[in-house]
């Protein structure tokens, strides 16, 4: 079977992000870097595909030199191999510029199932996946949290409100990942060791015959208006204090 | 920052830019690792840490402890999965070499692993800790049948480990074991005995666990030359390696304790029933000699426990400083207008923070140097270089143990202190931490007993050379830093403690000599401590002389000047990062340097009140 993991670096979610002086971006020097957490259910179902049916599963990440080190760490949890697309002509790449340099990568190599996560928390845009599959002509299933491979089709889970969708297609298909699906394995030290010795392809733009026409661009970043202090409602009187609060929604916070 | 137990910038300056562990990179045995993949070791580490052990944390303490019940030893719950876990990822052994199913990590990088384990959990981290222990004691001194047999399988995580020193009447004095072995016809050896206080004695996170046990063959001298070691499992181990009958190891309670609840401190009675049977390891009548290196590496891990706890205390602190809102500034004392302030603005808590950051780092520094040396001891080009290496090893594994421990408990306190009544409750972990920190002091050696061993045997070991070479790299950055500005005036006072320290240490020879030989043997603690002083400041100042070349090279290239450059630790972590090297040893040199003059001329008095009084007069 051949297995295809997308991945994305992204700020650690308990980094400080700091907006630029300038609002073109975060300053991205000092914080930590870790692979998407929905990406990483994405990179374990791969592995677990491919343990149980045999195949090999590649890694393929859009960023700058330092995504590198996600893609290891994927190696590290026991995929076979990684793509990295790095380019500074990529460096304000929207979701439709990743998704095509992810395609263009991925369409050079035999593909039966393409994970991605379901979104990135980064920027959160969730459009990555489904963008990739219309990019190949082939079907997505999003967000799902089961997924049960039979030989030349997959079936799985999508919830939805109050309900869960089951879905079946044929392969080959692109799969995003929700919370839920599994729950991935810590890199081991043995990986570790290994990921080194593992091959990694580095492309750029050119290679992959990609332009960066973003469809989307960053008109400014602004960091979120600081929170204001909250407000105690005191009293002895319980339906005072209520009417207050009643009060306060309506009038102050327009909540109601 | 970030985790809330151990701040891993510093752990990478320790590593890269105070010690350079990238030399290492260069030597043979060391030449498949890279920069990069002590990244990847480290951050999985701290991933592991924190998401693994962590949780476990205080549930281990309250709801969860080790427990005996039914006459059965059950570790906590919630440390199955993560010690399963834990197993998987190879976390036992990594500095264990590939041969022995480790991966032959310099113990330096297994060293910034472990202090992120030990802060996030370290009841859980005694488990597989001991195992490491035992498990490398058999691979060094075994058969090859004992290494295929015990070794393997506990590197692996399959099997546990113990230590068995203690008994009722053996503590500080482990010759005065009374635990027998009786020669079998087939070469065994029947044991019997009662050993108590032993961690990890019993428990279900592993079905066998195997026991290094001090006891003394029939028949040989009294006192520590005429005991031995056995390796006796808790299951009899078939020849095809599967687990037989019990071995008639029974464990009989287990304490309850002040603190690690999760370590299960069990009574273990060998051979009751009289079918109680171990290997010998070793040769006969060099048990403690065998010993004496898991109990050398329980020592440095007993030191990294201080660390651990300093660690994620002082972390917490900082934290809770930063939000908790109380008191005016002082400047505004009388302004009624004034709002109040987080605490972290007010001058004692940050006097509190600073004296807890600069020991944190020190002994962080000076910790990851001794495992720095056992790498060099596995891969220095020179016999010499590898016995300088032993030699600071040997000198500093008793200070790292009792130094650690006691400043650890010290800082514990004041990082509750900083919580004020909250830290004095359980909703934060403060006082878990001062709970759990505290056997810190008193097992692996009291702390009075690593005293001893550094006064009476380290100091003057290989006829002072050792103690001489350490001086002699503390003389060296005395130097460097005399000649850099910002340090060149704070850098007389490790000057001056250092040498009340060395002329104190040449009296100890004729003391030793004479009728004052009580003097050393009476003030071990208080000296092992001042020598302590002298290192956290050698490596304070190794630090700050490196920050301050990169606070200059930072500064030039976002084109500031020096006091441009001060304004920026604010929104610039790199700066702060280095700045706050600067006032480690700025504030060490100031608040902590100066007293060791003091400190050497008390001992210097030889005053012996304490041992001259009645013993009546302690109490009547
Ligand atoms: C939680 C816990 C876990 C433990 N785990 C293990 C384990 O896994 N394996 C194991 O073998 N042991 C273990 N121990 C035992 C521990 O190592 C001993 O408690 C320790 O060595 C001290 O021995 P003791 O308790 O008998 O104290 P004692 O030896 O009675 O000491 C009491 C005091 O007297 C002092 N003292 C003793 N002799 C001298 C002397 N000659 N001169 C001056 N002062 C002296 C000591 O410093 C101490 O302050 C554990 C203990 C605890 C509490
Ligand atoms: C078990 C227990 C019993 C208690 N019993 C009583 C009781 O019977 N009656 C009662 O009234 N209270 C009681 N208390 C409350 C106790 O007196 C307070 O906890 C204590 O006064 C500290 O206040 P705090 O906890 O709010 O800490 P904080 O005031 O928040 O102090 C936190 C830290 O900041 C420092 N700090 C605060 N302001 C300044 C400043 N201006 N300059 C420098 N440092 C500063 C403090 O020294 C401390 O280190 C009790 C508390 C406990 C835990």
């Amino acid at each position: 079977m051949n297995i295809i993991a997308c991945v994305k670096q992204v700020p650690d979610t308990e980094a400080q992000i700091k907006v630029k002086a300038d609002g073109s971006g975060i300053e991205d020097g000092q914080i930590k870097w870790v692979m998407n957490p929905y990406d990483e259910f994405g990179v374990e179902e791969a592995l677990k595909l491919k343990e149980k049916n045999g195949g090999d599963v590649t890694i393929v990440s859009v960023g700058p030199a330092r995504a590198m080190e996600t893609i290891r760490t994927a190696l590290a949890m026991g995929a076979d191999k990684g793509i990295h697309i790095s380019d500074p002509a990529l460096d304000n790449a929207d979701a439709f510029v990743t998704a095509s340099a992810l395609a263009a990568a991925i369409k050079g190599l035999p593909h039966d199932i393409i994970f991605c996560g379901q979104r990135a928390i980064d920027d959160d845009s969730g459009q990555v996946g489904a963008m990739l599959a219309e990019l190949l002509g082939i079907p997505q299933l999003t967000l799902v949290t089961k997924l049960d491979f039979a030989g030349s089709s997959v079936k799985v889970i999508r919830p939805i409100e109050g309900a869960q969708l089951s879905i079946e297609t044929s392969l080959p298909c692109v799969v995003t990942a929700q919370k839920g699906l599994n729950e991935p394995r810590y890199a081991s030290l043995p990986g570790i060791m290994k990921a080194k010795k593992k091959p990694v392809d580095v492309k750029n733009a050119a290679a992959l015959g990609i332009a960066s026409d973003v469809k989307a661009k960053v008109a400014k970043v602004v960091p979120p208006p600081a929170r204001a202090a909250g407000k105690i409602i005191c009293g002895d009187d319980a339906a005072q204090k209520a009417a207050e609060l009643a009060r306060c929604l309506r009038e102050e916070a327009k909540a109601i | 920052m970030g985790n809330s137990i151990v701040n891993t910038r510093d752990q990478r300056f320790v590593l890269y830019e105070q010690i350079g562990i990238d030399k290492l990179f260069t030597t043979d045995k060391y030449s498949g690792f890279s920069r990069d993949m002590v990244d990847m070791v480290l951050t999985e580490a701290e991933k592991f840490a924190v998401e693994m052990l962590l949780p476990a944390y205080d549930i281990a303490d309250k709801q969860d402890p080790a427990t005996f019940k039914d006459g059965k030893v059950h570790a906590p719950v919630c440390f199955q999965e993560p010690y399963r876990r834990y197993c998987e990822a190879g976390w036992i052994g990594p500095a264990v070499p590939v041969e022995l199913g480790g991966q032959g990590l310099p113990m330096s990088v297994f060293a910034a692993c472990l202090e992120l384990f030990g802060a996030a959990n370290y009841a859980f981290q005694m488990y597989p800790g001991l195992t490491l222990g035992a498990a490398s004691m058999i691979a060094t001194h075994g058969t090859p049948e004992q290494v295929q047999k015990y070794a393997l399988k506990m590197f692996s995580g399959e099997w546990s480990g113990t230590m068995c020193l203690t008994e009722p009447g053996a503590g500080s004095d482990v010759g005065a074991s009374r635990t027998s072995a009786r020669k079998l016809p087939d070469g065994t050896y029947s044991i019997t005995g009662t050993k108590c206080f032993i961690s990890s004695g019993d428990h279900d996170l592993t079905r066998q666990i195997v026991h290094p046990v001090l006891a003394r063959i029939e028949g040989d001298p009294p006192g520590t030359k005429g005991i031995s070691i056995f390796i006796v499992p808790k299951y009899r181990v078939e020849a095809d390696g599967s687990l037989g009958k019990a071995n008639d190891v029974v464990a009989s309670n287990i304490e309850h304790k002040m603190g690690i609840k999760g370590s299960a401190t069990c009574t273990l009675n060998f051979g009751e029933n009289g079918a109680c049977t171990g290997e010998l390891l070793g040769n006969e009548r060099e048990g403690i000699k065998i010993m004496f290196q898991m109990m050398n590496e329980a020592r440095f891990g007993t030191g990294m426990q201080g660390l651990d706890f300093a660690s994620a205390a002082f972390e917490h602190a900082v934290q809770y400083a930063k939000e908790r809102i109380q008191s005016k500034k002082i400047e505004d004392f009388t302004n009624p207008a004034a709002e109040s302030v987080a605490i972290i603005n007010h001058a004692d808590i940050r006097r509190s923070l600073l004296w807890m950051k600069a020991h944190v780092e020190g002994m962080r520094a000076m910790n990851y140097f001794i495992a720095y040396c056992i790498d060099q001891e596995h891969c220095a080009a020179t016999e010499e270089e590898k016995e300088r290496a032993k030699g600071f090893v040997d000198l500093l594994t008793p200070i790292c143990k009792a130094y650690c421990t006691d400043r650890g408990v010290e800082i514990c306190s004041l990082g509750m202190d900083v919580f004020g009544g909250y830290g004095y409750c359980s909703e934060y972990p403060m006082e878990q931490y001062v709970r759990d920190v505290k056997i810190a002091t008193i097992y692996e050696g009291t702390n009075y007993i690593q005293s001893l061993d550094f006064v009476g045997r380290k100091l003057g070991q290989n006829k002072g050379k050792n103690i001489m070479n350490l001086f002699g790299e503390i003389t060296k950055i005395i130097q460097s830093a005399k000649s850099v500005e910002a340090l060149s005036s704070y850098a007389v006072h490790l000057e001056n403690a250092m040498n009340s320290t060395i002329a104190l240490t040449m009296r100890l020879g004729q003391w030793a000599k004479s009728l004052d030989y009580i003097i050393p043997v009476m003030n071990a603690r208080p000296l092992l401590m001042i020598v302590g002083d002298v290192v956290i400041g050698w490596k304070l100042f190794e630090a700050a002389i490196i920050a301050q070349e990169k606070l200059a090279a930072l500064y030039a290239r976002l084109g500031v000047n020096e006091a441009q450059g001060r304004a920026l630790a604010k929104d610039n972590s790199e700066v702060a990062f280095y700045q706050g090297k600067l006032a480690n040893a700025r504030y060490f040199a100031s608040n902590v340097l100066p007293t060791i003059d003091g400190r050497c001329a008390c001992i210097g008095l030889t005053d012996k009140t304490p041992v001259e009084m009645a013993e009546e007069s302690f109490s009547v």
